[in-house]
Order: structure tokens, then sequence, then C-alpha cells
């Protein structure tokens, strides 16, 4: 008998279906996934049923038996406190700030009606979730524990009422690529040993193959492709499906072999250290880069990987002149750079950003953002002059030139990295610092991104230091990586070596998630 | 913007009202009617009466409303570019400087400003530019405070440093990219000081410290017309009635604004 079945499931918001006769049925200790981008509703596939995002449902969505449709609010709450467990994103955010490990569970586990469960329980269950040292971690409230241990107590908390089944709505999409991989085993642990059914929303496509039963590929409100995971990533059939795949990086993908060949040492980092003063009257200061030594040559990309607070962005805005340095040096083709750089040194390394909307100032248009550079680097260009290099850039970066005239807010997040990449090219440097700048971009879109940055390593000879936690990513166009852990730089080589023989313990664990 | 409409437009409407009546009515806001004193409204022309010098009442009230917005828009005008100047210095600069600086403002919220105000009065005799000093003196102070916030979140966005990485200077940073995206909250900021401003210098007024006879103000009318409230409650009343509804339709306006920004 299935746990949970949807029958040509709709969601409607404000009269507009965003969900469309979406039909899914979970057996108790199955996992079954929704994959697709942003937008494609599989967040209000997996939610609005239970009345926990906006809209209405149309058909049947049957939970044990009872079909969620017809229930009012407190009939729905009823049902979610008895037999469900939401498991969210943003782990940090999906927490009560000022209640600590202990409260949370205990709340939660009352939740169905159970006895308040004493010191022993409360330690069990968060073993339960692998966390080390529960007792002690028990004390801890949300912004005490790391990201991983966050998530871990969200499961926990989850799953504290007995559900049979268990909603996790991106799981892991906040978290470090090597924390992915544990996450999304503990739920196929608790899955195999409670048989609760698991509803799981990713994108992150090179997970499902091992965790999910059967994958659900949505586009536009709809189901385009379902079928068994393994099925659907041997060989997808919707084209939508097999672009979805194909943006996915995944190490088992040959390495590129057609790299352009480095040339002389362009930028070295010798000894880089970068301190922050601690937060408090009587902090330390945090040491956050520790003697890093990194050299990017002429035409060469280097991957810096690392997973959060490893020191990768404080790197590349100390080598972009953006950040503070410490100690060491910052040497442009052998000759040190100084704190405060000339115009000619700032036009070489030029920088683009994670987020790409945020990079670009709301007020100012397309055209006058893609031009600042030029502005004050190339004091001896005519406006005229500007004008012809912007278009330039907009061709170079394959954006229609009708969109210089646009805001930032009216650009896609693809056009918006475009804009930015233009930007960081305008002044034709001779290298470019990419701090995430496919991270925070849809799936398809990224795949878009990397193959316009191969082809500007290409044509160009464009050297680039490319910041990622992504080591498949960093795979498809870098020579070399660098990999991070905790400001120091714990394995440096070429890539091939890298994935193919990691030595630290760290590359290890990335090369495994990967 | 429908919500700020409705205010905006009352308020507007009573500044012309304020800037054209003086204009159209036959009398002046100082000028005695020796055979209408303490008319009752409507009497010879006098609509809203003649207080008891024999002044016209609408006249008086125009003019009052005119020099409390002026004062008003002065005073935060002054304080929203010592507020800005400061905060977005204070901001950008971060570590020491800012400690310092925002320690001074501190300091002078500390400071008892009604206490400050009338010492000064006494000292340097009663004049309106004193009104002027010691609003603007505790007015900027928020305004402070607010922009170097702004600033501080503003100055670590990616768009800021790709305009570093581009070689703009500081100036160039501050005023093309941070001023143009604190200038909504600031703007909201600024109608938010608009009430706390009129409110102050009615009070000056109310205490005979601020403006000065034979120039009028909403403070000095409600005065008046307290003094006199048992004969003619209008003349509390009215004066009373424009600067409440200013108050309240500055601080909706403020508010709404607030909310789109911030």
């Amino acid at each position: 008998m299935s746990l949970y079945r949807l029958d040509a499931m709709g969601v409607t918001i404000d009269g507009r279906d965003l969900v469309r006769g979406v039909s899914l049925e979970i057996a108790p200790g199955e996992c079954v996934a929704l994959a697709g981008a942003s937008g494609s509703g599989k967040s209000l596939t997996s939610l609005t049923p239970f009345g926990l995002s906006a809209g209405t449902i149309t058909g049947s969505a049957v939970l044990e038996g009872q079909d969620l449709a017809g229930l009012d609010e407190a009939g729905l709450r009823q049902a979610r406190r008895a037999s469900v467990g939401f498991v969210f994103q943003q782990p940090l955010t999906a927490l009560t700030p000022h209640r600590s490990a202990a409260q949370h569970l205990t709340e939660s586990a009352m939740q169905a009606g159970g006895a308040r469960p004493d010191q022993r329980a409360l330690v069990a269950m968060l073993e339960a979730v692998g966390l080390a040292d529960p007792t002690i971690k028990l004390r801890r409230y949300p912004h005490q524990l790391s990201g991983g241990e966050r998530q871990r107590l969200m499961i926990a908390c989850a799953i504290a009422h007995g559900p049979r089944l268990l909603i996790a709505d991106e799981p892991v999409s906040a978290l470090d690529a090597h924390l992915r991989a544990e996450i999304m085993a503990l739920l196929s642990r608790l899955r195999r040993e409670t048989g609760m059914g698991l509803l799981l929303v990713s994108h992150d496509l090179a997970s499902l193959e091992h965790h999910a039963d059967r994958v659900l590929v949505m586009q536009g409100g709809q189901v385009v492709e379902a079928g068994s995971a393994s099925a659907i990533a041997a060989a997808p059939t919707h084209d939508y499906a097999k672009a979805l795949w194909a943006a996915t990086p995944s190490l088992r993908s040959p390495l590129p072999g057609d790299l352009p060949a480095p040339g002389a040492p362009l930028v070295e980092a010798r000894a880089l250290s970068v301190r922050f003063a601690g937060s408090g009257l009587f902090a330390k200061p945090v040491t956050a880069v520790d003697a890093v030594d990194l050299a990017v040559h002429q035409g060469e990309a280097v991957a810096l990987i690392g997973g959060s607070g490893s020191g990768k962005s404080t790197i590349g805005r100390a080598i972009a002149g953006l950040g503070p340095v410490s100690a060491g040096a910052i040497l442009w083709k052998g000759a040190p750079l100084p704190a405060r750089r000339t115009r000619e040194q700032r036009r070489m390394i030029q920088p683009v950003f994670q987020d790409p909307i945020a990079s670009l100032d709301p007020r100012w248009r397309v055209s006058d953002i893609i031009a600042e550079p030029l502005v004050h680097l190339r004091p001896d260009l005519t406006s005229w002059g500007r004008a012809g290099l912007v278009k330039k850039a907009l061709q170079m970066v394959e954006l229609d030139g009708a969109l210089a005239d646009r805001m930032p807010a009216a650009l896609s997040g693809g056009q918006a990295q475009r804009v930015a990449i233009a930007r960081a090219l305008v002044a034709e440097p001779e290298m470019l610092v990419l701090d995430e700048a496919t991270s925070a971009l849809d799936p398809l879109v990224a795949v878009q991104i990397v193959a316009l940055l191969k082809r500007l390593q290409r044509d160009q000879g464009i050297a680039m230091l490319v910041i990622t936690h992504d080591l498949a990513l960093a795979a498809q166009f870098c020579h070399r990586a660098a990999v991070l852990d905790a400001g120091r730089i714990v394995e440096q080589g070429p890539l091939t070596q890298l994935i193919a023989a990691p030595q630290a313990t760290m590359t290890q664990r990335l090369v495994a998630a990967s | 913007m429908s919500r700020i409409a409705l205010p905006a437009a009352i308020v507007a409407l009573i500044a012309l009202a304020a800037l054209v009546l003086p204009m159209l009515l036959p009398w002046s806001h100082d000028a005695i009617d020796w055979d209408h004193v303490r008319a009752a409204p409507g009497t010879a022309g006098h609509w809203l009466g003649t207080d008891e010098l024999g002044r016209d009442r609408l006249a008086r009230l125009a003019v009052a409303t005119r020099i409390t917005l002026a004062v008003a828009l002065a005073a935060a005008l002054v304080s929203m570019l010592v507020g800005i100047g400061w905060g977005m210095i204070a901001g950008w600069a971060g570590g020491r400087t800012d400690e310092l600086m925002m320690r001074i403002v501190d300091a002078l919220y500390a400071l008892p400003f009604m206490f400050i105000v009338i010492v000064l009065m006494v000292v340097f005799g009663r004049s309106i530019l004193l009104v002027f000093v010691g609003i603007g003196l505790v007015e900027w102070l928020t305004m402070a405070r607010i922009v170097r916030g702004q600033v501080m979140t503003l100055r670590h966005r990616p768009f800021v440093l790709a305009a570093e990485a581009s070689g703009a200077p500081v100036r160039v940073i501050l005023a093309r990219h941070i001023l143009p995206n604190i200038a909504g909250v600031a703007l909201a900021y600024l109608t938010l000081t608009l009430p706390g401003i009129i409110m102050i210098e009615s009070f000056l007024s109310f205490l005979g410290l601020g403006v000065q006879e034979p120039l009028t103000s909403l403070g000095i009318l409600v005065k008046e017309g307290a003094d006199d409230m048992d004969v003619a409650a209008m003349g509390l009343l009215v004066p009373g009635g424009v600067m409440v509804t200013l108050l309240v339709c500055l601080t909706l306006i403020g508010e709404r604004l607030r909310d789109r920004f911030a």
C-alpha cells in the first residue's frame, strides 16, 4: 500500500496554474525525488499539499488514506503533526535562534503527543543522525553549530516524532560538497532503518542516482520525465532532462584534453597571510589565510577549491587588490604589487562575483556598468571609444546589444552574470578572478557560462583564478587546482593528478563527493 | 504609490494654501482691523474672525503654516546634509574613525537638548537662527546613524567591490554608487524628521523661545489660542487642527516610504 500518493495534483496561485498534473506514489521506505531548475514548481509540489506554501491544490494528495485536498487548516496541521517531518534548505534560518538543540528536539518529539523525552532519549536522537559529542551539542544554539551539524539537528527534529513520511526540500543545497554526500547518506540510512518514505526535492542530480529510487524531472510546473533514478541518469529521454543531466558536472565525464598551454608566471602569491581582527573586545585576531603560496601562469586556469570559511574568497580578493594582505607578497610578472595599485596594475586583474544581480549597481544602466572600468582605467578614451569597446565586450559575452539600455533588475541571472563578465573584460585584463561565478546560477545557465569562460580562455588567452567549492566544475576547464582547508593549502597540483590520486584527506573527501 | 498619494496630496494642499492665501487676502498677518476686534468667524470678510488685537486669523494661519513648514524643511535639509556626510564618512572609513565619529554622535544624543537651547536663548538673545542651530544639532544624529548602517552594508556588496576593481576613486564610489542607493532610505527618514522638527519648533514657540512677533508660527497661534480658548475655541482648534493634520500626514508618508525602501 502506498504511503503518499499524488493524483493529477496541481497548484493554483491567484488563478494561475503553477503546477499541473503531477502524479507520484511513495511506498514506505522509498525515496522519490523531484528534480528541476528553480521555478520548475518542485518546491510547490512538495509543500503546498501540506499547507506550507502559498496556493491551493487541485486533484488529490492522499496521505495514508486521507485526502489532504479537502482538509482545512486544522486538519492539515493534524496531518503534519502526526505523520510528516520536514527538512528545509537553510538549516540556520529553519531553526529558532534562541532555542537550544535540546529544546528543538523536545518540542519536535512532543509534537505528535509523545511524552517529554529524557536526556538519554535526546542523546540517542542526536546519535542517530551522526552528531559527534551529543551531550555537549544538546546545549548548543543554532549559531554555535556548523552548517553540517545544523542540518543534522534539523533532520533529528524532523524525525523526532517518528513520521512515516519525510519531506526534504533541497536539504543539501546550502552545504559544502563533502557534507552533501554525508547528509544524503544519512537520509538514506534513516530511511532504511525506520522504513519512512522520503520525498526529496533537489537539483543536485549527481547524488540522486545513488539515493533516490525514482526521479520525476519537472519543467514549467509539469513532470516531463519520470522513471527509476538509474535509468534516467543513464539515458534521459526528454530534451530537458538530457540538458539537466548534461549540465551536472561530474568527475566521470572525461577531462578536457585541449586546454591551451600555459606560459610564464603571471601572478604569484608568496607566503600570503590575511588576518582579521576578531569580533569582541578581547578577541584574538582570526587567521583567514595562512602562508599560502600560489601561482597562476599566462593563459592558465587555476582552481582554488575549499568549503565555506576555508579562506578561498579572501585569497581571491587579496590577489585582485580588493582585500587586505597581512603578510607575504603578491607578485605580478615577478615584480611585487604595492598595497595601493596603480591604474595599470588594477586593469590587469578583474573580478567576477558569485551573485550576479548584487554585483551590478541597481541604479545603473548596463552600458554604464560595463563602461565603468574604462572611465577610470582608460582615461585616454573618448565617449565614442568607450561605446565601441562596450559593444565589443557585449559581443564577446554573446549578449544582444539591445540589452545595453536595460537596468540590472530587468536581466535574468545568466544575462546579469554575462554583463559582470563583460565589465571585467572590457578593460582587456590578463587575468580574471572568478569567485564562485556559477554557483548562484541555475545548472542550465551555469553550463552556458562555463562554455563562455572556456571560449574566453581559448580565444583570448585569459588566465583565470577559479574560486569554487565544486571540484567537478573546476575539472571542466582548469589546468591545476589548490585545495584549501582552514586557510592553508593542503594539496596543489594538476587536476588530473588530484582526481586520480588525491593525497590530502580534504581532497579525498571532495573527490568522493563529486 | 497610492498609499503615499493621499497624505502627500493633503500636505501639498496645505502648503499651497499657505503660499497663496496671503497674496489673495486683503489682510496681512500683522495688520490690525480696529473696527473688528475679536470678530466672530465670517464677519466683515474675516472668514475665521480676528484675534484679540483685531488681526485676521486666516491670514495669520497661512503665514504661520508657511513659517513652520519653511523652518522644518530648512532644518531637515541641513540635518540631512550633515547627517549623510557624517554617516557616509564613518560607514566607509570604518575602524577607529567610525568608532570616534559615532561616539561623538552618542555624546550629542546624551545632551539635554531643550536645556541647551534655552541657555543659548538666554545668552545670545532670542532669534530664529538659534532655533535652527538647536534643531540642527539634534536632528542630524539619527540620519547619521541610519546612513552609516546603510553604507556599511553597501560597501561590501559586490558591485562596490567591482567599482573598486575598476579603479574608481573613493569619492566617485561614494557619489555614484553609494549615494544613489541610500537616497530612498534617506528620503524616507527626511520625511520622518519633518514632524519631529515641527514639534520642536512649535514647542519652542509655545514657550515663547522660538519664532518672534511680528512673525508667527503654528506654535505661537496654538499658544495664543490656548490663552484665549474659553472665549474663542476656534482660535485653538483651527491652528491645532492644521498642525495635527500635517504631523499625521508627514508621518504616514515617511513610514510608507521607509517600508518601501528599507
